[in-house]
């Protein structure tokens, strides 16, 4: 008998995660990998003033940038999880309240939704900004994380909830222990491009005094004049980190996928 | 335990999906230790029934009593009664992110709290039973269906089951790997398990079963030994079903 196809997920507008048959997008891997560590190397080479200037100048914004990242995406895939699981309930109240955060924080721009969050919560609460950042991002992000969830459970066959109920385990055990652990494979693809696309958005926190890669950049510029150049050197920055976690992601969902390997 | 005491009682069931009547009034009593066998042709219900039995389907109205215990009754903790039932699915539906030993071991621990070793020991057991024991550390997807068929029969008994539930086991298998599922199963029935098979295959119906059950359109048309329903059907449809199977 053939085995069933696995359920491939293919959500959000991170960064692409080359598939080893992909030879296109394995080869432009690369390419811009090379490309872009060759010029961040050459160009501090070639003329020092500014490039040199900017890339001692701009890394300290890059740990605040991870900092953003890595805290938002907690937060967003706890609220993913509680999200997706909320969407497929059968419990009407908790099924409509996850439905509406997702309909209200798909519908509004995730620029618009920080100014409000980092404001509203201003009027009630004195949080750091860094903090206000987070809160907003993962608020946002929260949103397409439940989808991703949402989509990983339903993508794992009925006949596995049916073989656990049978065996005398609960609907919670049953996703904890088998349904859950499945979908984790069929998630971390899109959960790896939600994390890509969220660090790129991070740049959006600039605006909030959050001293980010591109507050770094923007703060450099606006002295030197350096405009052109510095914006070049973010702009390696951020293309060289996104490429090098599209790979760490990739490598993760091999191992992921051990299970399902003859 | 006395073999004419009904283990399984099924009593009026019926059960619509939409406004098809899958089940109308149907009862049924199995008793301990007894081999039944439900036959029908597709549609006529017996899946349906078959997977009432553990609530796996709701039923609309009727009662369904397993061990004494009144299936409807609020209070009943289901959990706890479909422990003590065990089923066996036509798309084997092991866990496919565990090991052959992981899909048996897993619900005896959690459920049982029983240590692992413990555990593994019984699950290893089971595993020669099924002729499955050299394969414990693989994963589902390297095996064969019979193969596979064969660990999750012995998934459901390391639950240490009063009842099996089997549904249509053999209807997803390449012909030749019926038999070691089939074989599997004879030789759970020679052990005195309480077991009910909805199945096409006849041979294993006359061989192993104590009482076949013939269904049609949501209703138990006829009932009988194997004997006389193969060879002298009481009814038209009954006539008719094994005419166009044998």
């Amino acid at each position: 008998m053939p085995e069933p196809e696995i359920t491939k997920i293919e959500v959000g507008d991170g960064a692409a995660i080359p598939s080893p048959d992909d030879r296109g997008l394995v080869s432009a891997w690369w390419i811009a990998l090379l490309g872009a560590i060759g010029l961040l190397i050459a160009l501090p080479l070639i003329k020092p003033d500014p490039y040199l200037r900017i890339l001692k100048f701009v890394p300290d914004g890059i740990l605040i940038t991870f900092e953003v990242t890595v805290l938002s995406i907690s937060l967003a895939i706890v609220i993913g999880l509680l999200t997706g699981l909320g969407r497929i309930s059968r419990n009407r109240f908790i099924n409509l309240a996850a439905s509406l955060y997702v309909e209200v924080v798909r519908g509004i721009p995730l620029l618009v939704q920080l100014f409000y969050i980092y404001y509203a919560l201003g009027r009630f609460v004195r949080v750091p900004d860094l903090v206000a950042a987070v809160i907003a991002m993962a608020f946002c992000y929260g949103a397409y994380m439940g989808e991703v969830f949402r989509a990983g459970i339903k993508s794992i066959d009925h006949g596995q909830t049916e073989a656990s109920l049978s065996l005398g385990f609960n609907h919670r055990q049953t996703m904890a222990y088998v349904i859950l652990p499945q979908a984790w494979r069929t998630i971390l693809p899109p959960v790896g491009n939600e994390f890509i696309a969220l660090l790129k958005d991070t740049s959006l926190v600039s605006i909030l005094a959050v001293a980010d890669i591109l507050r770094r950049g923007r703060e450099y510029a606006s002295e030197s004049f350096n405009y052109f150049e510095t914006y070049t050197m973010i702009a390696l920055i951020y293309l060289l980190i996104t490429l090098v976690l599209s790979k760490l992601i990739s490598i993760m969902e091999y191992r992921l996928s051990h299970y399902e390997r003859r | 335990m006395n073999a004419a005491d009904p283990i399984i009682r099924l009593h009026k069931i019926n059960k619509s999906f939409g406004t098809f009547r899958a089940l109308t009034s149907v009862s049924l009593t199995i008793a301990a230790g007894e081999k039944v066998v439900i036959l029908g042709p597709s549609g006529s219900g017996k899946s349906t029934l078959l997977r009432t039995i553990n609530r796996l389907e709701p039923i609309d109205s009727g009662t369904i009593t397993i061990d004494g215990r009144n299936l409807n009754d609020p209070g009943e903790d289901i959990n706890r009664i479909r422990m003590e039932v065990g089923m066996v699915f036509q798309s084997f539906n092991l866990f496919r992110h565990k090991t052959v030993l992981e899909n048996l071991t897993l619900a005896p621990i959690k459920l049982k709290g029983m240590a692992r070793g413990q555990a593994e020991a019984l699950a290893m057991v089971l595993l020669d039973k099924v002729g499955m024991g050299d394969r414990a550390s693989h994963y589902p997807i390297q095996l064969s269906g019979g193969q596979q068929q064969r660990v999750a029969i012995a998934r459901a008994l390391a639950m240490e089951p009063k009842i099996m539930l089997f549904d249509e086991p053999t209807s997803a298998l390449d012909p030749e790997m019926i038999n070691e599922v089939l074989e599997v199963m004879v030789a759970l029935a020679r052990e005195g398990m309480t077991m009910a098979v909805v199945t096409h295959e006849m041979g294993f119906a006359r061989e192993v079963a104590d009482r076949v059950i013939f269904m049609d359109a949501g209703a138990i048309v006829e009932e009988g030994t194997p004997t006389d329903f193969f060879t002298s059907p009481k009814t038209p449809r009954g006539q008719q079903f094994l005419k166009q199977i044998l």
